[in-house]
C-alpha cells in the first residue's frame, strides 16, 4: 500500500549509507567555522537580549544547518531528474505522486535532523548550554518539511542545475541571512523587516530559539509554520503530478 | 487478446508536432517494432504510453482499462526500458532490483527469490552484490532489461534498447530480448533505428517518419510491396534504385546498366526511402 513511499526511501538510504561519513563531515564544516568565527571571536563579548551571542547564535544555526540540509533534497533530485532520470523510475512505477512526496519529504527531513544532531554536538563541544524545551521536536519536524518540501517543489519547476542555482541565489541565501538566525530581525530596517515576515525561516528560527534558550514559545508562530508546511506540501505534490504525465 | 490499444495519439512541443494521430494496437504475445529515425517521434510515443509525457489528445487502454482515469493499475502491466539507462549507479544490481521489487509491491517473502532468478536469466547472479557503477555499459542494459521484468509485466516496452553496444553485446542482447519473448510471453513494442534489429527480432513493423505512422506489416509484408529485389545503379553521387519481383527480372535490367551496379534483397530501409524519399539513418 505504501509501496511508493518505501522504495523511496530504500533507495535514498541505500544511497546516503554509503556516503553518510562524507556527507556528515562535509554537513559540519560551515557550522563549525560559523562557531568559531562568530562564536568564539565575539560570542561571549556581546550580549544579545540577556544572553550570550554564541547561546543565540546556536539555534540560528540549527536552524540554517537543518534549513540547508532539508532543502538539499533539491539538488539531489535535480540529478536524478536530468542526469541520471532515476525519477523516471517512480514516475513510470505504480506509484500515486503523494508518495513520491512522502518519500523524499522523510528522506530530506531526516537529512535535516542529522545536521541539528550534529550542531548540538558541536554546541556541546563549544560549552554552550541550551535549555531543550520538548516543544523543540515538532518545531524541527515543522521546520525541516517546509524546507524539504520547499526543496521537492523547486526541483519539479526548475528545467536544469542553472536555475536551481538562482532560487538558492536568489532566495535561500538572503533567508539565511536575514530571518533571524544571526542577529535579531527587529535590528533590521522597517521595510526588511516587514519583508522578512513572509518568509518561513523567520518562523522557524524564532521558534527554535525560544524552544532551546528557556524562552516562552509563540504558538501563532508554530501555527504559521504549519500553513507554510501544508501549502509547500501541496506545491510539491501538484510539482510532482505536473512532471508526471 | 488486445493489451494495448493507443488511439489517435497527438502530442506537440511548442509549434513542432512531435507525434501526430497515432493509433495501433497490441496484442497477447506480439513483438512489434517501431521504426524511425531520430526524431520521429519513437520515444515521445513511448513516454505516452508509459506515464512520463502528457498526450495532448487521444486515448491509451491498457486491457481495457484507461490510462487516464487508472493510471496505476495500468502501470502494473508495464515494463520500461529507457533509451538512457536509469540503473542506480550507486545502489548494487541487486538493491535496484529489490527497489523495484518494493515499488511494484512484490510480496516480501518473493523477492529474494525472483530477484536471484532473474539475475541468473541475464547471466548477473555473478554481480549481484557489486555496484552498477563498475558495470560496463552492456551489463547495465542487461540489468534496466532485467528490472523492467521482474514484476512480470504484460507489455515490455523497449526504447531503442540496443543503441551504443557493440554489435557483439548488441547480439546478445538481441537473444535475451527474444528469450524473453518467447519464454516469458511478454508482448514488446520496440523502437529502433537499426533496420537489421528490426527485422531480425520483430513479427510486425511499424514506419514512423514525422510523428506519423506511415506503413505498417510484417517485415516480410513491407519488403514485398516494393517487390523482393533491388538493382542498385550508382550514378555520379547518386544511387538509382529499382525494385523487382524477381531476381531474373533484376538480372535482365543489369544488363542495361551503363554505369556500376549491384542487384541485393529488398531490406526495410527500401521501404522506407520508397515512402520518404531519404534513409532512417541518414
Amino acid at each position: 500500500m505504501l509501496n511508493g513511499f518505501l522504495g523511496i526511501l530504500y533507495r535514498e538510504f541505500s544511497v546516503y549509507r554509503r556516503k553518510a561519513a562524507k556527507q556528515i563531515l562535509a554537513s559540519s564544516i560551515s557550522p563549525l567555522l560559523y562557531l568559531i568565527a562568530f562564536g568564539y571571536g565575539f560570542g561571549n563579548k556581546v550580549d544579545i537580549g540577556g544572553m550570550s551571542y554564541i547561546t543565540f547564535l546556536v539555534p540560528g544555526l540549527i536552524a540554517m544547518a537543518s534549513l540547508n540540509q532539508s532543502f538539499s533534497i533539491a539538488q539531489e533530485l535535480n540529478i536524478t531528474r536530468f542526469y541520471f532520470h532515476i525519477f523516471d523510475i517512480y514516475l513510470t512505477a505504480p506509484v500515486p505522486p503523494v508518495q513520491i512526496v512522502m518519500g523524499e519529504a522523510v528522506y530530506g527531513m531526516f537529512k535535516g535532523f542529522l545536521s541539528a544532531g550534529i550542531i548540538f554536538v558541536l554546541a556541546f563541544i563549544f560549552g554552550v548550554k541550551l535549555i531543550i524545551n520538548p516543544m523543540f521536536f515538532p518545531a524541527i519536524i515543522i521546520h525541516t518539511l517546509i524546507f524539504t518540501t520547499l526543496g521537492i517543489t523547486v526541483a519539479m519547476l526548475v528545467r536544469d542545475h542553472g536555475d536551481q542555482a538562482t532560487v538558492n541565489n536568489f532566495i535561500i541565501t538572503p533567508m539565511i541571512f536575514l530571518c533571524g538566525t544571526f542577529f535579531p530581525i527587529d535590528r533590521l530596517p522597517v521595510i526588511m523587516k516587514w519583508l522578512v515576515y513572509f518568509l518561513p525561516l523567520t518562523y522557524s528560527s524564532k521558534v527554535i530559539r525560544a524552544t532551546l534558550t528557556g524562552g516562552a514559545v509563540d504558538y501563532n508562530y508554530l501555527l504559521i509554520m504549519s500553513g507554510f508546511a501544508i501549502v509547500f506540501f501541496i506545491t510539491s505534490l501538484l510539482a510532482v503530478k505536473r512532471v508526471e504525465g | 487478446m488486445e493489451i494495448l490499444t493507443a488511439s489517435k495519439l497527438i502530442k506537440s512541443y511548442g509549434k513542432k508536432t512531435a507525434v501526430n494521430d497515432v493509433s495501433f494496437t497490441i496484442n497477447v504475445g506480439d513483438f512489434i517494432g517501431l521504426l524511425g529515425p531520430n526524431g520521429a517521434g519513437k520515444t515521445t510515443t513511448i513516454k505516452m504510453l508509459t506515464g512520463l509525457a502528457k498526450e495532448d489528445s487521444g486515448k491509451i487502454f491498457y486491457n481495457g482499462i484507461n490510462f487516464k482515469s487508472d493510471p496505476i493499475e495500468c502501470k502494473r502491466l508495464i515494463g520500461i526500458v529507457p533509451q538512457n539507462s536509469n540503473v542506480d549507479r550507486d545502489l548494487t544490481a541487486y538493491e535496484n532490483l529489490y527497489m523495484q521489487a518494493i515499488l511494484y509491491s512484490i510480496p516480501v517473502n518473493e523477492r529474494k527469490k525472483k530477484i536471484n532468478e532473474i539475475l541468473d536469466f541475464a547471466g548477473l547472479i555473478e554481480y549481484k552484490d557489486k555496484q552498477v557503477k563498475t558495470f560496463s555499459g552492456g551489463m547495465k542494459r542487461r540489468l534496466t532489461l532485467i528490472r523492467a521484468l521482474l514484476h512480470q509485466p504484460k507489455i515490455l516496452y523497449l526504447d531503442e534498447p540496443t543503441v551504443g553496444l557493440d554489435p557483439q553485446i548488441r547480439r546478445s542482447m538481441w537473444e535475451l530480448i527474444l528469450k524473453i519473448n518467447q519464454q516469458k510471453s511478454t508482448s514488446i513494442l520496440l523502437t529502433t533505428h537499426y533496420i537489421e534489429e528490426a527485422e531480425r527480432l520483430c513479427g510486425k513493423v511499424m514506419i514512423i517518419n514525422n510523428g506519423k505512422i506511415i506503413i505498417e506489416g510484417s517485415p516480410d509484408e513491407l519488403k514485398k510491396g516494393i517487390g523482393h529485389f533491388v538493382l542498385e545503379e550508382f550514378v555520379d553521387d547518386a544511387i538509382k534504385e529499382d525494385f523487382f519481383e524477381t531476381k531474373e527480372t533484376a538480372l535482365n535490367h543489369l544488363k542495361d546498366c551503363v554505369n556500376s551496379c549491384k542487384i541485393r534483397e529488398v531490406s526495410l530501409e527500401d521501404v522506407f526511402i520508397k515512402l520518404t524519399g531519404k534513409r532512417i539513418n541518414a
